[in-house]
């Protein structure tokens, strides 16, 4: 066994931090406040990275990458989570927007769309969930309707992160009644500006302009807004799933804050009881626990063995992980008189980290989609 | 980046696995009970027959990861005999009150405290029904000059144990599948596919931490022992969940002798309490971490 990831990984790890120290102001917290310097941000961050080709750093050279072992992209997402994502909406392109183009795109549109991925351009937003359709995905009924040499979209999604920033959605919809109801479904890709197209915030207790509601009114697209076969648009979601599930590594920014959680309290740490320290000690195997089992999917998946309930293990541990971590946190937070700057810097993550974690467990498949995959893997059913 | 045991070590798993098997299998742990004394020449030789003992782990990487793979073979049948704490060549105690689950073999051990304080200890002899005392002797200890790493002998009895986890959770699995009620396998109701999928990850988990912690010893890591004690913090939170699910699960008739998840259960006791319980390991871990984190990713980023 060797778990040493190699001078390759620990080099772009500083690399990264270095980066994230000169470009990222301290306390940035996401795109999605009041103030729109923060989006700002995200954006110059990512054409930093895009300059130095760190953006698509997964992808193949020929497509602007670098081609970079699994481990190294590992190394970034660990690193990009724990500091507040400062890719902003970018890593939805850079993740599986466009290796999805790479796969499934036609050769107009992996020419149009994936430099503009590359270069940190564009920002996407995933049109998939509806207000009937949660967990039961296959259940949506936004769809669109041969006109001419066109379709005509109608339908409302609804949990839409990053619709008021987006120029693209990537957009599910049915085109057809098939033998089962994951039969018959399209991805098309519309712009955000075309007409019939309404966004509308929802105000929530994560913040600003997280996730809207997204209207669609007689939308026009043509063939050539299509993405991968037509009807089959169940499969291609399929894959961006499996992207999603396993491509948030939560467990370090919970790693990240329990790491700092001494040192911002500083001397008021031994004053901490027992009883919640033995809590953060867990959670710190936890966080162990988590990144070693999203480390064996990842090898699984290279060897191509990988199960839906080993990725369905993960997403449940590290999900739970989140919400827990968050919740020692801020026990800590409140055992303590924080006052410095530091200090103060501490508290707001650990709040913003409470706050968030309270949707691990719905967001990207909620745990008893995972737990019902998990079961399915486990007893053959 | 390599994850697993060598190709070597999993391959003589199995052939220990089989081995075991072929020795009597479930039945080997119900034998040793109705013959405590006779419980050793149930096991050993068949063990010295495929070389176990000729294994020095300390001696080499495919040496060492060929042990904790026995280790966890031996779990699999919930042998009644010591393997990890002979492989391990020492067993860990707490001097306060030493036992170790040695009881009716006849051997001088080597025995380390947590701090490395080193012993030879000779168990005394057992009392009354295995059920009770489940091989636990108590220890007399003579102190030795110098000291030992204990970390070997935390981390090889833990592979027994995700051994023993890892066969009740494919008894368990087996079991909600056959076993019908209200005209379906139980298997088919959410509120039990639920209680196997919680009962899973805290298995995968374990596996992922054991094997990590292996790696921790083996390569030196100035760290070692406290992974072994974050370890044994996580190894009896998962054993104690799979057993606590396997037992619901299996309602009744998991008690009874007659099933092999009792043996196993019952076997994986004295791993979660010896040679310290959860709520001791949460404190020797607490203790070593002081002001500092786990080492992970971001341990020394705040240093």
């Amino acid at each position: 066994m060797d778990y040493d990831l190699g001078p390759e990984v620990a080099e772009l790890r500083r690399e990264l931090r270095g980066l994230i120290d000169e470009h990222v102001p301290k306390g940035y917290l996401s795109p999605f406040t009041d103030d729109p310097a923060d989006l700002a941000v995200a954006q110059d961050f990512c054409k930093v990275l895009a300059d130095r080709g760190q953006l698509c750093i997964a992808w193949p050279e020929e497509w602007g990458g670098r081609g970079a072992s699994v481990w190294e992209q590992t190394a970034v997402r660990e690193e990009m989570w724990a500091a507040w994502e400062p890719r902003g909406a970018q890593y939805m392109g850079v993740n599986w927007v466009g290796p999805i183009f790479m796969r499934h795109g036609t050769e107009a549109q992996q020419q149009k769309f994936i430099p503009m991925i590359a270069k940190g351009d564009v920002i996407w937003c995933q049109g998939f969930s509806e207000p009937n359709a949660g967990s039961d995905l296959a259940a949506i009924q936004t769809s669109a309707k041969r006109d001419g040499d066109g379709w005509r979209i109608n339908g409302q999604k609804i949990w839409t992160s990053y619709a008021t920033m987006a120029e693209f959605c990537f957009l599910l919809v049915r085109t057809s009644k098939g033998e089962k109801k994951q039969h018959g479904l399209s991805i098309f890709i519309v712009p955000m500006d075309a007409p019939g197209v309404e966004v509308r915030p929802i105000m929530a207790m994560f913040g600003p302009h997280h996730v809207n509601e997204v209207f669609f009114d007689d939308v026009w697209v043509t063939e050539a807004d299509l993405l991968g076969p037509l009807d089959h648009g169940w499969d291609v979601v399929n894959e961006v799933l499996s992207f999603e599930r396993v491509g948030i590594a939560r467990y370090a920014r919970d790693e990240r804050l329990l790491q700092w959680a001494p040192v911002a309290l500083g001397e008021q740490w031994d004053a901490l009881s027992d009883e919640v320290k033995s809590r953060w000690a867990r959670m710190l195997i936890h966080c162990r626990r988590a990144r070693l089992m999203a480390y064996r999917v990842l090898e699984l998946q290279q060897k191509g063995t990988v199960t839906p309930g080993d990725t369905a293990a993960y997403r449940i541990a590290v999900t739970r992980l989140d919400q827990e971590s968050a919740d020692v946190l801020i026990d800590i937070v409140n055992a303590s008189v924080l006052e410095s700057d530091e200090q103060l810097r501490f508290k707001r993550e650990v709040e913003e980290h409470w706050r968030y974690s309270l949707s691990a467990t719905v967001a990207s498949g909620s745990t008893e989609v995972q737990r019902i995959l998990l079961a399915r893997n486990l007893l053959g059913a | 980046m390599q994850i697993d045991l060598t190709e070597e070590a999993l391959e003589y798993e199995a052939t220990v696995r089989r081995a075991l098997e072929a020795a009597g299998g479930d039945e080997l742990a119900p034998r040793a009970a109705a013959d405590p004394e006779g419980r050793a020449a149930l096991v050993e030789p068949v063990l010295a027959g495929l070389g176990v003992w000729d294994l020095d782990p300390t001696g080499s990487v495919d040496e060492l990861e060929a042990a904790a793979a026995v280790c966890r073979a031996a779990g699999w049948w919930g042998v009644a005999y010591p393997v990890a704490e002979r492989l391990a060549g020492r067993i860990v105690v707490d001097d306060r009150k030493p036992q170790a689950v040695v009881g009716g073999i006849d051997r001088t051990w080597e025995a380390v405290t947590l701090d490395g304080r080193r012993f030879t200890a000779t168990a005394r002899p057992l009392a009354g029904l295995v059920r009770k005392h489940a091989y636990v002797a108590d220890l007399d200890l003579t102190a030795v000059d110098g000291s030992a790493d204990p970390v070997l002998a935390l981390v090889l009895p833990t592979f027994t144990l995700l051994g023993m986890v890892e066969r009740a959770m494919a008894m368990t699995r087996q079991y909600v599948n056959e076993r019908e009620q209200f005209g379906k396998p139980i298997g088919r109701f959410q509120g039990v596919q639920f209680q196997l999928t919680d009962a899973e990850v805290e298995r995968a988990g374990f596996e992922a931490l054991v094997k990590y912690t292996l790696w921790s010893f083996e390569a030196q890591q100035p760290e070692a022992l406290q992974d072994a004690l974050a370890l044994r913090v996580a190894a009896i939170e998962a054993a104690d969940l799979v057993f606590r699910i396997s037992h619901q699960l299996f309602g009744a008739i998991g008690f009874c002798d007659e099933t092999p998840i009792s043996w196993v259960s019952r076997a994986s006791v004295p791993l979660r309490r010896l040679p310290f319980g959860l709520a001791d390991a949460r404190s020797q871990l607490v203790a070593s971490l002081g002001d500092r984190g786990l080492t992970g990713i971001f341990s020394d980023l705040f240093a």
